[in-house]
């Protein structure tokens, strides 16, 4: 089915994740967007519309010093964990505005070494808040993670089971940065962080790029044998009520989060249902955190995780394959890439051609989910 | 030697300190929030205008002294600035939600590790921050297990 206002993903290109020294953001930025065009049979200069994110590696627009002085329309983005698909939507709303036919989606960050770093008043907080030591993201993934275990009956080998599958599917991708297979007992034996949460279930900030080429309605189809149809893609923010982090106070709950809102929207939009996703992308900057998010896009019931995980149905073979590429607890997380990395992965899913392991049965519906600071989500629908 | 409260934004002037009276001897002070007059939503520290409603009038509410762990974790490793290291340097601390029913505060957590739990009872006291430079102790709020709760 071909609607002339559609839009489709038609080539993709990444910049291995982890640390490399001898590469800038901006030389990663260029790399992806190279192998995107290149993937797509599109030259720079076909290029009509563009949109780019970093969070702290450089102004995205000043690629078209790289590129080509084109005097293409780029549009910069800087929209925390949300960047990447804050940048798709941006191109995606041009191309059905009628600024272009084809058009680009670049992400791409290098952060340095350890905890990202935070302060109090530009999240709107008193000096004692940091000062006392509240301030930390790790925490507040801890807090948040702690009392779901404790509301829904998980337990914490459920965590150790996520980073499992993380790193084994990151063990077999060729663009992930953590490569090594842990078993459950490393993960629980690694050390102790803010529990539940030991160090093997938490992310690391790391570096790397992904580009997107994306194109609209016929055009799609001249270009790509298998263009991939984003069939729906929503932004949301925080809501009252929701858990976000750096919250010296709550309100005593029900505490809801962005990501129901936008993975509802995506799905109101596909007309679809979370029933019917093949291959899916979930934020786990933390293992607590992808828990949270399995049940919270409608992948399952709450409480229902453990289960999921110990039968290796979010497993490549299972029936809800998450995290095929590893995720950002194999990828890392630069913030700015993290999202787009999330698209290249399921594009490739979907088009049968993974870097890594390939979801068997020719998976048909992808999704992708990504949720930040302080209270964002990003969700979309890809089909074939 | 001489003790001052870290933010006294955050405190009730008028609650456990008298004339001449240093903060933390008898009763700690209390935690003082604000609520909205039209939806009844309590936040802390106070501020000026509620998150929930457009109607509402804020106006200071002193928070109850005594709840239950809602949500608990521990700082293992010692935080970056502007983190600030109390004296005898960083040693694990608790930190987690305390449920006080009509707000949930955030706060430090002066529970053992065999005994926090969520729903463990708690009662606000105070723990030494950090020291200013001239010695002076800083004080922040925290919970601590309230051997008279659990009725
Ligand atoms: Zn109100």
């Amino acid at each position: 089915m071909r609607r002339t206002d559609d839009v489709y993903v038609v080539g993709c290109g990444m910049h291995p994740f982890g640390r490399d020294e001898s590469v800038t953001g901006m030389d990663m930025a260029e790399r992806a967007v190279r192998g995107a065009l290149a993937d797509a049979g599109v030259a720079w200069e076909d290029v009509g519309y563009a949109s780019g994110g970093s969070d702290v590696s450089g102004k995205p627009d000043t690629l078209v010093g790289r590129l080509g002085l084109t005097g293409v329309p780029f549009v910069n983005v800087q929209n925390g964990c949300a960047t990447g698909a804050s940048t798709v939507l941006t191109v995606a709303n041009a191309l059905r505005a009628g600024e272009a036919s084809i058009g680009l989606a670049v992400g791409f960050d290098k952060h340095e070494r350890g905890a990202f770093h935070v302060s109090a008043s530009r999240y709107g907080l008193g000096d004692w808040y940091a000062e006392t030591g509240m301030m930390l993201t790790t925490q507040f993934f801890a807090l948040k993670t702690r009392r779901y275990l404790y509301e829904h009956g998980i337990s914490e080998r459920a965590l150790a089971m996520v980073a499992v599958r993380a790193f084994r599917n990151g063990s077999n991708h060729p663009l992930a940065w953590r490569r090594k297979p842990l078993t459950e007992q490393e993960v629980l034996d690694s050390a102790e962080v803010s529990p539940p949460l030991t160090q093997y279930m938490f992310c690391s900030p790391g570096q790397g790029a992904a580009a997107l080429v994306l194109a609209l309605g016929d055009r799609a189809f001249d270009l790509c044998e298998r263009p991939v149809r984003l069939a729906s893609l929503a932004l949301r923010t925080r809501r009252f009520g929701s858990f976000e982090v750096f919250s010296p106070w709550l309100p005593p709950g029900p505490h809801r989060s962005p990501s129901v809102d936008a993975a509802e929207a995506v799905f109101r939009t596909a007309g679809l249902r979370p029933a019917d996703v093949q291959v899916a992308q979930l934020q786990d900057t933390d293992s607590g955190s992808e828990l949270i998010h399995l049940a919270e896009t409608g992948l399952c019931g709450h409480g229902e995780q453990e289960e999921l995980l110990a039968c290796g149905d979010t497993d490549p073979a299972g029936r809800i394959p998450v995290n095929t590429d590893g995720g950002c607890l194999a990828g890392g997380e630069p913030v700015g890439a993290s999202g787009l990395r999330q698209f290249h992965e399921v594009v490739r899913q979907l088009q049968g051609r993974a870097p890594g392991v390939q979801v068997p049965g020719a998976p048909r519906v992808g999704f992708t989910h990504v949720y930040g600071a302080p209270g964002i989500s990003a969700c979309s629908v890809l089909t074939v | 030697m001489t003790s001052r409260l870290i933010d006294e934004s955050l405190f009730d002037g008028e609650s456990g300190r008298g004339d001449g009276e240093r903060p933390g001897a008898g009763d700690p002070p209390r935690l003082v929030g604000a609520r909205c007059s039209a939806c009844g939503t309590v936040v802390f520290p106070r501020q000026d205008s509620c998150p929930r409603c457009a109607d509402g009038a804020m106006s200071v509410r002193v928070l109850p002294a005594s709840g239950r762990v809602w949500s608990w974790t521990l700082q293992a490793f010692p935080p970056k600035p502007p983190y600030r290291t109390p004296p005898g340097g960083h040693r694990a601390y608790h930190v987690g939600y305390v449920d006080l029913g009509e707000v949930l505060v955030e706060a430090r957590l002066a529970v053992p590790r065999a005994e926090i739990r969520i729903g463990l009872p708690v009662r606000l006291t105070t723990v030494t921050a950090y020291q200013d430079e001239d010695g002076t102790e800083v004080l922040t709020f925290a919970f601590a297990p309230d051997r008279d709760g659990g009725r």
